[in-house]
């Protein structure tokens, strides 16, 4: 073996395992609302739009406020502090990123899921 | 009908690329090139029936045949013709077959110009490819499974259990379901095909590299591969580039770069190509690369497949915006990764042993070590977004169910390894040009440049307020980059302007390290109120209703009409006015916004982003509307705004959806008055006065038209006290013995008010009016924005003009060498 090459195997493993380490901590694990509220730091939750419960724009706060329902069938509303994402009622699951506090779950990160890449053949009139 | 014809065309190219596949390597093993014309056609007949099936999707898509899925699921009536071809590639089938197409026009290619001795087995790799690529379009069900999509199945094949097609097994929808509102963009267009062209153009490389392992040629491959190598790399880049354009400019992502699993997912196999091209350059002459140019050229290759697994296969679902939905591909595209990778790998490790290998280290300051260094560094960038893109299966190493790593970790291992390549371009190239072989002799020739960088760092650190570390020696080093491959490229262009392509990239690569960094201080522009709450909020300090700490900032600023913010302490914005302009699609509306910039004290400008109704999305009495977000470009910053929300969309959302306020209708809405000559009345916020009237010319009218008069009616807008003129109209027609009035309502204010003129006493001069409209809240015109500065992105899109120059620069070059090298070798 040649002393390059073993330090360079050396740097690699170091490397790696260095990446791992930091990789491991950046991730995260899908919680539903009752797991986020006694959570520390920012979550996040997956869940579907509850169609039937108030939707709409708060001013005061300059956000979007649904309701959502997370996998467990929780329901809370969620406060987005940014414009309502392009395709949100097309989406058949959301995934929000955030903070619950009280019955509100503060997100600042959202991810609309749309069918089909972006098309819902579902609806066929 | 003619769906079948293109379903069977399919099979036929499918099963044209098997044959064309068992010949190529029948002729590699025995060489035994009287085959080879048979070989040749039967790719040929591969490439004609993917063409046939693309022509014939193309008809279907034209002609609206929506008993087709695909047609169903992407199109509409109403679609422009240009958005009829894209929508060719907007789902995963129609992509599928344009990648085999480019496939096709890269074999022809290859078929052309390849030397004999790799040509049949490069194309045995070729077509391999192609089989596995051409089974996710079967749609041919065997031993009770289903083997790809196709994208002719009928609507009825893929929802059997749909009611309608219970009760009615002819139904034919009567319009498509339409291409998402949000693919409507120019740059749908021309973004897939470069993408594709990039994937098509990859295979070389890789096929190159393998026919070299099984033929025992490791060397010569590179010669003929590196022009396709550095051709596919200026596609990728290219394709990247206009992905993160076509986000920044006309989707509100809020950048051209969000670390989405599929950016990473084709700027991954870019840096891996490019770790190739850098071991390609070195191993021509030495054994030095040999190994590692295989390793990278098979490995990009596989990683665009595994790109496509991760994208297309539903793996990323939860973690990224656009990914696709499983198509029932899973197992195929799983296949045809672990085939790439298990035949790529194992070929090497069967060869591995014959495969020259260096016998002395090489100095540090040489070429080989220089460029190995190069592309170890850009292949470990590589692995480690990798590492964070598949974090759906990596992830479950550690934890369940896994999320995307946050952004931190990108930018964070990102940022050093900017660091180091924009370093070790300049080093690089010296050692690469000027065979700078001593430390001493390195440390002179970087003196000038390293200390040109330091003095403008220092200055802007200075000037621009930059406190964080990382930010300055990103900074540094970039600017290092910028003055070191700038004095080598005037010195190449002295001496031989044809070599300059590698100096123009590395000079590209600095130049986008420092347009990067301006993404670390975008800033949202807010009004001074907004702001000092945000640092009360991030200070604890404001509690909300429900008493608790309010957590979220404010990342918008609402704007009234005509009353001037005061932006991010520089911009002056008002909000002019808007329009419904219908410019681009049905129901666009335009927000005129004037700006002026305090601090230059330069002329006010104006910006007009849009907001637009997403008809094609919309169910019924469901409306989203979308926004476009303008950007305004300048050299130093860009300006970026949206409209997240206003008066004019809310109004117009309830009018689209059917809650519109039937205002004559509606008794309590509608109050009469009688006026005289120059009174007035108010009404909601208005003052009409009756000024007189206007006779009109009753020739212009139908002949039975007895009386027609004009009122003249003055409507100031109390609040804003500006005054308009309207004339509505009354008249009398006799029809047999009865006089019919008709009086036709007229709009005003930008509350919906109507104005109708019903009545006239000729003896008193008296008018009567119904205003319809009334009590309603006159609430003031308002834009809600997200605007933004961006700096230096302007720099970004120069660092990936030149580097995509010096690529381009270097396909020429290395083409010609190559040409020029079989010349040599036919006279010799």
């Amino acid at each position: 073996m040649k002393p390059r090459l073993i330090i360079g195997l050396v740097l690699l493993v170091g490397f790696t395992s260095l990446l791992m380490l930091n990789f491991s901590s950046s991730i995260d694990t899908y919680v539903n609302f009752e797991q986020a509220e006694s959570a520390f730091g920012r979550r996040y939750v997956i869940g579907t739009w509850e169609k039937d419960l108030p939707i709409g724009f708060d001013m005061t706060s300059k956000s979007f406020y649904f309701h959502m329902k997370d996998e467990a069938g929780n329901v809370r509303k969620v406060m987005y502090n940014k414009a309502k994402p392009a395709n949100f009622e097309d989406a058949d699951q959301l995934v929000v990123k955030g903070k619950l506090q009280g019955n509100v779950f503060y997100s600042d990160d959202m991810l609309v899921k749309c069918p089909s890449k972006y098309n819902d053949p579902k609806v066929i009139s | 009908m003619i769906g079948i014809i293109g379903h069977y065309a399919i099979v036929l190219a499918f099963l044209a690329a098997v044959l064309s596949t068992l010949f190529y390597w029948r002729i590699s093993n025995s060489m035994n090139s009287r085959l080879e014309p048979v070989a040749k056609w039967v790719f040929f007949a591969k490439a004609w029936f993917t063409l046939i099936a693309s022509g014939i999707l193309v008809h279907l898509l034209f002609e609206h045949a929506f008993q087709y899925y695909y047609v169903f699921n992407y199109t509409s009536k109403d679609l422009q013709p240009k958005y009829i071809w894209a929508s060719f590639y907007s789902g995963q089938e129609g992509s599928l077959l344009l990648w085999i197409l480019f496939s096709s026009l890269v074999g022809w290619g290859l078929i052309r110009w390849t030397e004999p001795m790799y040509k049949a087995p490069v194309m045995t790799f070729m077509s391999l490819t192609q089989v596995f690529l051409l089974s996710m379009l079967l749609g041919v069900e065997l031993f009770g499974n289903t083997y790809g999509a196709s994208p002719f199945r009928l609507l009825r094949e893929h929802l059997p259990n749909a009611p309608i097609f219970m009760s009615n097994p002819d139904f034919i929808p009567a319009d498509g379901s339409g291409l998402n509102d949000l693919l409507r963009s120019p740059w749908i267009i021309i973004h897939p095909p470069v993408l594709f062209l990039g994937f098509a153009m990859m295979t070389v490389p890789f096929a190159f590299a393998l026919a070299a392992v099984w033929k025992k040629q490791f060397r010569e491959w590179v010669r003929p591969a590196l022009p396709w190598a550095l051709a596919a790399n200026v596609f990728l880049l290219t394709a990247i580039f206009l992905g993160g354009y076509w986000a920044y400019v006309t989707l509100s992502f809020g950048g051209y770069w969000a670390w989405d699993p599929v950016e990473n997912a084709s700027l991954v196999p870019w840096l891996v190509g490019t770790a190739g091209i850098h071991t390609m350059l070195i191993q021509r002459k030495r054994d030095t690369g040999v190994v590692s140019s295989i390793v990278f050229a098979v490995l990009a290759y596989v990683l665009i497949v595994y790109s496509t697994f991760l994208t297309r296969s539903g793996v990323l679902g939860e973690s990224s915006v656009h990914s696709f939905v499983d198509l029932g591909l899973y197992n195929q595209l799983l296949a045809f990764m672990l085939t790439m990778l298990g035949l790529g790998f194992g070929m090497i490790l069967w060869r591995l042993r014959e495969m020259p290998s260096v016998t002395k280290d090489a100095p540090i300051l040489s070429r080989d070590f220089m460029a190995f260094t190069a592309s170890m560094t850009l292949f470990l960038l590589g692995f480690v977004l990798i590492v964070g893109t598949s974090s759906p299966i990596l992830g479950r190493l550690f934890v369940d169910n896994p999320t995307p790593p946050n952004i931190e970790f990108y930018n964070n291992w990102s940022l050093p390894f900017g660091v180091v390549i924009a370093t070790l371009t300049v080093i690089g190239q010296w050692v690469w040009w000027r065979r700078t072989e001593t430390f001493d002799d390195l440390a002179t020739r970087i003196l000038l440049p390293l200390i040109m960088a330091s003095v403008v760092t220092v200055a802007a650190v200075i000037f621009f307020e930059i406190r964080n570390i990382s930010y300055m020696v990103l900074l540094l080093s970039a600017n290092f980059g910028l003055f070191g491959n700038g004095q080598i490229l005037i010195g190449l262009l002295r001496k031989n302007p044809k070599l300059i392509g590698g100096s123009i990239s590395h000079l590209g690569f600095a130049a986008l390290m420092i347009g990067f960094l301006g993404a670390g201080f975008d800033k949202a522009l807010l009004d001074q109120e907004t702001s000092e709450y945000n640092l009360a909020v991030a200070a604890g300090q404001v509690t909300g209703s429900d008493g608790f700490p309010v957590m979220q900032t404010i990342e918008m600023v609402e704007l009234r009409q005509n009353e001037p913010k005061l932006l991010g302490e520089r911009y002056m914005v008002t909000y002019i006015e808007a329009k419904i302009t219908n410019r681009n699609r049905p129901g666009e509306q335009e927000y005129t916004l004037k700006i002026e910039d305090i601090k230059a004290g330069s002329q006010p400008f104006f910006m007009t982003p849009t907001a637009y109704p997403m008809i094609a999305n919309a169910n019924a009495g469901n409306i989203t509307w979308t926004v476009d977000p303008e950007v305004r470009t300048g050299l130093f910053s860009d300006i970026y705004v949206y409209v997240a929300g206003s008066s004019h969309v809310e109004r117009e959302r309830e009018r689209m959806s059917g809650v519109q306020e039937i205002a004559l209708s509606d008794s309590t809405k509608i109050k009469t008055f009688l006026l005289k000559k120059d009174q007035s009345l108010q009404v909601d916020g208005y003052e009409v006065t009756f000024k007189n009237f206007e006779m009109v010319d009753l020739s212009t009218f139908a002949p039975n038209t007895t009386i027609a008069v004009r009122a003249i009616l003055d409507v100031r807008t109390l609040a804003t006290d500006s005054t308009i003129t309207i004339k509505p109209l009354f008249s009398i027609i006799r029809q047999d013995s009865l006089a019919l009035t008709q009086s036709v309502p007229m709009l005003f204010g930008n509350a919906g008010h109507e104005v109708q003129f019903v009545n006239v006493n000729p003896s008193s001069g008296e008018i009567e009016l119904i205003i319809g409209g009334a009590n309603r809240i006159i609430e003031p015109e308002w834009v809600l924005l997200t605007i933004e500065r961006k700096p230096l992105v302007a720099v970004v899109w120069l660092g990936t003009f030149l580097l995509m120059l010096g690529f381009s620069i270097a396909i020429f070059r290395r083409w010609r060498e190559t040409k020029g090298y079989e010349k040599n070798e036919a006279t010799t």
